[in-house]
């Protein structure tokens, strides 16, 4: 079971493990602030309070998507790694390796994008990107997809060597997972959660980006040799298949800061059950399976294909959600919680995963999908979760650990501004997408009609009140991570826990 | 896969002395399928199986030069590429000096280095290597399977894409072989904790 302990001396970061960790961090949060900012000049062109080209705006919605998905992933890697290696053997040299082959993956991504002009989106959809009519050249897709494969190469580094220190431990993935107990026997109460939902990642993110690896690498040989034409429906599910695992990802390594936290804020154990085996079991599969679903407009995918998407995308939301929702909110129920930056923004991003999953099952239904897939309720769903879900669950952790510099957890006049600005603002920045989706204004267009615009104009205030916020945010973390780590400040009690 | 059963040294040069034999030779690179999934796997065999007549003096001084087996596991990559191209299957039907070639190096330049290799690599250099073999296969079955005419002027374009579904199957067979053993195997632990 997770410590009670605020700040456990297993969790101390000293050395190479904090420099890694604070470059992580630094990173993540300074990606984070630009690429919002790129997010604003889109919605403002769209708004028509800004004039950006067509042709810019592209390459910005391509750097805006690939460098929020790398970004986030990024920042959800190092909650794993922070986590996780208190309960198994994690070498720092895998973690720094996934930071490097990352920046040498996003320097390829922003070369290929502001040098080479590719603005195929983060998607890189076969064949478009090696058709840039002009606006780009084979060459600068190739470069944006090697940047891809780099990255890639990275998190399947990092997720070998985790898979490596569980297997040391619990001998296997299954028995990591937890399988030996879902019909019966006693369940282990210290084992970890971390690492069952550490082991959930490892399966699927690898599966995805070995998909990923093979869709990459059969793009630049039809770009080096044109006559090769790959099957673009092939091309297709491949693709989907690795990107919705790589962004599913995400979640499920930003949670396990819910888990190792939020008891600690509450003062009250939260306790591994079997329905929490069952439920992570259960998503192991679905998030493997439920990819068809961004197919569903796809009239030549096979039916059966189709079908699974369908069913599988009703109840893949579900299982993981709604155990982690009610053991949060049963942990929270009558508890003396001390609500500071890291308990409210635990609290706030079990909000943001529960509303960003509705419209994303709402959309996941065949009929709704006809009509919604290409407007703004898609960005709408997944910027919810997102921004308000899993962007909270890695600034709760950056919080927690700034806290321990400074010997309690974070929760100054400033803070308690800045994140209702950053609630209202990620509010009213995802309910005016969502809004437009049900207007049906169109997603990804970069020139909008008068009659869109009204929703454009709300979602760019909501997104300059995210900005600012995040802004505060950054600078606040980057000050807190920098800040000496002194020499009493090992192992503050559960007295500070309930505070 | 294994050194051969112990006091049988014999095996690997025998199984590439077999190989060599004209009717060997001629049935196994009668279709392109059988030329690329047993011949020249068979090739690799019968040098993984030389590694114990190896001199122990130049596989002590080498080890330093393959730490974690990431050099001769690179070694391998590099040479069993040059044998997925189906130009190098055609040329070494029509030139007997790369037929030889062939035969010389499938066995000492992939079968050699991965028996001399493997048993050093941990958990992640491992990892790395079967994940790079599973899309292989799935890239070259897939390349195999679309191409709309023969890249080997000896081959029909029907044995070519049959190679294709075989590589396919192959990569999917690998895959639910290393889940099986990842999710219920036993798996060595001295090997995940070295590299």
């Amino acid at each position: 079971m997770a410590s009670l302990a605020m700040y456990p001396d297993d969790e101390r970061l000293a050395g190479a493990a904090r420099a890694a960790f604070n470059l992580y961090m630094i990173t993540a949060v300074v990606l984070f602030v630009l690429m919002m900012l790129i997010g604003l000049t889109m919605r403002m062109a769209q708004a028509t309070w800004l004039n950006v080209p067509p042709a810019l705006f592209y390459e910005l919605l391509s750097m805006h998507g690939a460098g929020m998905v790398g970004t986030m992933s990024l920042a959800t890697t190092a909650v794993m790694w922070f986590f996780l290696r208190k309960y198994v053997r994690l070498r720092l040299w895998a973690f720094v390796t996934n930071y490097v082959l990352f920046l040498l993956g996003a320097l390829c991504v922003v070369l290929s994008i502001f040098s080479g002009g590719y603005g195929a989106l983060w998607t890189f959809l076969y064949p478009l990107p090696i058709h840039g009519m002009g606006m780009w050249t084979p060459g600068s897709s190739a470069l944006f997809m090697v940047g891809n494969l780099l990255i890639g190469v990275g998190s399947l580094l990092f997720y070998l060597d985790a898979a490596a220190g569980i297997i040391e431990v619990h001998g296997n993935l299954g028995r990591a997972l937890g399988l030996q107990w879902l019909l019966g026997g006693t369940i282990d109460p210290d084992h970890p959660k971390a690492v069952v939902a550490g082991t959930m990642v490892i399966i699927s993110n690898s599966l995805g980006i070995l998909a990923g690896a093979v869709a990459l690498v059969m793009s630049l040989v039809n770009i080096l040799y044109p006559e090769v034409v790959l099957d673009a429906l092939v091309a297709k599910n491949l693709i989907y298949w690795f990107g919705h695992q790589y962004i599913n990802a995400t979640i499920y390594m930003g949670v396990i800061a819910v888990y190792e936290l939020l008891p600690r804020y509450t003062g009250r154990p939260y306790p591994i059950s079997r329905p929490f085996l069952w439920s992570w079991a259960v998503s192991t599969v679905f998030v493997i399976t439920v990819f068809p679903h961004h197919l569903l407009m796809d009239f030549a995918q096979p039916r059966w294909l189709a079908i699974t998407g369908q069913l599988v995308s009703w109840g893949a939301g579900f299982p993981v959600f709604l155990v982690t929702a009610y053991g949060a909110l049963t942990n929270l129920y009558r508890s003396d919680i001390r609500w500071t930056m890291p308990s409210r923004l635990l609290i706030l991003s079990m909000f943001g995963w529960a509303a960003g999953i509705v419209p994303a099952i709402l959309d996941g239904t065949i009929r709704n999908n006809l009509v919604m897939h290409n407007t703004q309720w898609v960005p709408g769903h997944f910027h919810f979760y997102l921004l308000i879900g899993v962007l909270s669950m890695v600034l709760a952790l950056m919080f927690h650990v700034i806290g321990r510099r400074a010997h309690a957890p974070p929760n100054s006049r400033a803070d308690k501004l800045g994140f209702p600005v950053y609630l209202m603002g990620g509010l009213v920045f995802v309910f005016a997408f969502l809004d437009a989706g049900h207007l049906s204004v169109p997603r990804r267009m970069a020139e909008h009609l008068p009659a869109w615009t009204f929703t454009d104009k709300i979602g760019s205030i909501g997104a300059m009140l995210v900005v600012l916020a995040m802004l505060y945010f950054t600078i606040r973390i980057m000050a807190g991570l920098l800040k000496a780590p002194s020499a009493g400040s090992a192992g503050v009690g559960i007295a500070d826990a309930a505070g | 896969m294994t050194v051969p059963p112990r006091g049988k040294p014999w095996l690997g040069p025998m199984l590439w002395l077999a190989l060599a034999l004209p009717a060997a030779r001629h049935a196994l690179e009668a279709t392109m399928t059988l030329h690329m999934l047993v011949q020249i796997p068979l090739l690799a065999i019968a040098g993984w199986w030389l590694r114990p007549l190896l001199p122990r003096g130049a596989v002590k001084s080498l080890a330093a030069w393959n730490r974690g087996g990431i050099s001769g596991l690179l070694l391998a990559s590099l040479a069993a590429m040059v044998w997925m191209l189906p130009r190098a299957l055609d040329a070494a039907l029509e030139e007997p000096w790369i037929e030889m070639a062939k035969f010389i190096g499938v066995p000492l330049l992939i079968g050699v280095p991965l028996a001399v290799s493997w048993p050093h690599a941990g958990f992640v250099v491992r990892g790395v290597f079967l994940a790079e073999v599973i899309a292989t296969a799935f890239r070259l079955g897939w390349l195999f399977l679309l191409a709309p005419q023969r890249w080997c002027s000896n081959y029909l374009l029907s044995d070519q894409q049959r190679l294709g579904k075989a590589m396919l199957a192959i990569g999917v067979a690998i895959s639910l072989l290393l889940a099986w053993k990842l999710m219920w195997g036993r798996i060595d632990a001295d090997g995940t904790r070295r590299l």
